[in-house]
């Protein structure tokens, strides 16, 4: 009897649990589904679609009109050039960087090494927001205003990248560091021909991490950029959203490629996101 | 005989050291001299500027000079400055609270093993991966202030007579914090869920064999159990909400009435319009030694195990 009982109990809170899932799921999609159906709509009737549920649904006249209109009056594709540039330099070269350095401090030895991992805990806590205006005036004084050196020269070393390559490079065997001494290779070899291709999966986390922190960053370009030449998609869609003449349909339009990218890096690389929320939990 | 090969082994030793520590100078140097140039000169700048008048223009009218601790001084008396420490405080006392609560709720409700569990994790996580500039474009219009904006027709539908959102100095920051905890929620879900999967099984057995009730199993059991990444989600909350910036800048400029101005933002605003990068060093170093206590504060409390 309780055996038959139990089943169908547990039936039934499974469906209540699928119809709680649903509905928070519809509360996080909710926005998104917004900004991408909007961005389709003609504009009268995304004025008038605003003020209900109606928002949320696609019907009526869609096309791909207000993006026609994005690339040709608001030249997206060269605010995205410069993003992209930015945000390219700053994952490549970023990843060199501090990643021969967490490795250096993790599987070297040389004298100052305690220093550096020490220096590097202190300097995560340092918040890049405490240092900005005299980051800036460094940056005036080396004539890099208003170009794409100053958007991501600043953004290449970070510390806290350096403690999680670190971290990890710490867990690697030594033995095959001393192995390929013998064999003749070089410590700044093994870096690259044999570390490097076995820490894929930390490549990919840390790529993940700076490449949000690039794709989005308001505060730093908009002091060091000023014109338009390498203005970057964050700036340029702020502008456009203090631009009472700019329609709605435009800015939508312009808000859904910029999340696009992104988008599509998160349903590809699911489990490497997951695994960088998971590594920046680690921070101690 | 033995003698050289012992010395021979010796001089291949400190060869070997001695390449060991170039290579290691070689490749930490890179970072380092950007570390330097980008955060280690600024730092100390910020703690020397902020004992004088440094305006972000040197002009022959306006030298450099030593004014003591009247930076600092500014920091607590300057109207606009001390309300941007209460604006960011009030802020994190709404976002954290509520990070806090929803992102255990959603760990404790999708750590299940049922089917298509983890495409509704990835549902609840991806407004992480929307770049904050576009969370503000599409909450700012659901917060419009006109009769008919969305939110103004859903609370009228109980009622509820329309209010000015992010016009309103009341509810401009509640709305900024509304949007932000929608963006960053499902990630903090996601580390909350990775501390609830380190709890070992046998411990909820144990507890079902004494009779614990589901409510019990979660106050004596999970939470103690989840203390240091609690912990974690609250201190980086905290220190993520201090740093609240963009959504200001995008949305309000420190309005209405100066009832959104942060701290960066307020950083930004008298370092950039107001040219004062005295005074804007003493905020900043006042605004890092918050920022530090409160790490430290984590340290302390996580610790002790």
């Amino acid at each position: 009897m309780a055996m038959a009982q139990n089943p169908s109990k547990k039936r039934v809170s499974d469906t209540l649990f699928y119809v709680l899932y649903v509905f928070v799921a519809i509360l996080f999609l909710a926005p998104l589904l917004f900004l991408f159906i909007s961005a389709m709509k003609e504009e009268t009737q995304l004025i008038s679609d605003m003020t209900t549920l109606k928002a949320f649904v696609p019907y009526g006249n869609m096309s791909f009109d207000n993006y026609v209109q994005v690339f040709e009056k608001i030249d997206f594709l060269h605010y995205f050039r410069n993003s992209a540039v930015n945000a390219i330099i700053q994952v490549a070269v970023g990843l060199f960087i501090n990643g021969m350095m967490g490795y250096a401090l993790g599987l070297l030895e040389f004298r100052g090494r305690k220093f550096l991992i020490s220096l590097m805990i202190s300097l995560t806590i340092i918040p890049t927001e405490a240092v900005v205006i005299n980051r800036f005036l460094v940056a005036v004084n080396m004539g890099v205003v208003n170009t794409v050196w100053a958007l991501a020269l600043p953004n290449l070393a970070i510390p806290m990248y350096v403690y999680l390559f670190y971290q990890h490079f710490r867990g690697m065997p030594k033995d095959l560091v001393e192995a390929a001494i013998i064999d003749g290779e070089s410590y700044t070899g093994i870096f690259f021909k044999i570390m490097t291709p076995l820490s894929k999966p930390i490549y990919a986390t840390v790529a993940i991490m700076s490449f949000i922190r690039a794709w989005g960053d308001l505060l730093w370009p908009t002091l060091v950029v000023r014109d338009n030449t390498w203005m970057t998609l964050p700036q340029k869609l702020r502008s456009l959203n203090d631009n009472v003449y700019v329609y709605w349909g435009q800015i939508f339009a312009f808000s859904a490629m910029v999340t696009l990218p992104i988008l599509i890096v998160f349903l590809v690389f699911q489990k490497q996101f997951v695994q960088s929320v998971a590594m920046s939990g680690i921070k101690g | 005989m033995s003698d050289t090969v012992l010395r021979k082994t010796a001089n291949h030793r400190s060869r070997l050291t001695r390449s060991q520590e170039h290579a290691a100078w070689i490749l930490c140097s890179p970072a380092m001299i950007l570390l330097i140039l980008f955060m280690i000169l600024p730092f100390f700048m910020s703690v020397f500027y902020s004992f004088t008048s440094r305006q972000l223009v040197v002009s022959a009218k306006r030298p450099t000079t030593f004014v003591g601790l009247t930076n600092y001084q500014k920091v607590f008396t300057d109207e606009v400055t001390v309300k941007s420490f209460w604006n960011t405080l009030e802020y994190t006392l709404i976002l954290v609270p509520c990070v806090l609560v929803f992102a255990t709720l959603l760990a404790l409700l999708v750590n299940r093993k049922a089917r298509g569990v983890t495409i509704f994790r990835l549902i609840y996580f991806s407004p992480q991966v929307v770049t904050m500039t576009v969370v503000t474009v599409i909450w700012s219009a659901f917060f419009s202030s006109m009769d008919n904006g969305l939110f103004n027709v859903i609370i009228g539908a109980f009622g509820v007579p329309a209010q000015k959102w992010l016009q309103d100095p009341n509810l401009a920051m509640p709305c900024i914090a509304i949007m932000s905890i929608w963006q960053c929620l499902g990630m903090q879900m996601m580390i909350v869920l990775g501390g609830l999967q380190f709890i070992p099984e046998e411990i909820y057995e144990a507890g079902t064999i004494d009779g614990c009730t589901p409510w019990q199993e979660l106050i004596y059991i999970t939470i103690p159990q989840l203390k240091n990444t609690l912990v974690y989600v609250f201190i980086s909350n905290t220190i993520y909400s201090l740093k609240m910036f963009t959504q200001v800048f995008m949305l309000t400029q420190g309005g209405p009435s100066n009832s959104t101005t942060t701290l960066v933002y307020r950083m930004y605003e008298e370092g950039f319009t107001n040219k004062r990068v005295g005074r804007t060093s003493a905020l900043a170093v006042v605004f890092f030694l918050i920022v530090l206590v409160i790490s430290q504060v984590q340290n302390r409390i996580t610790e002790d195990k």
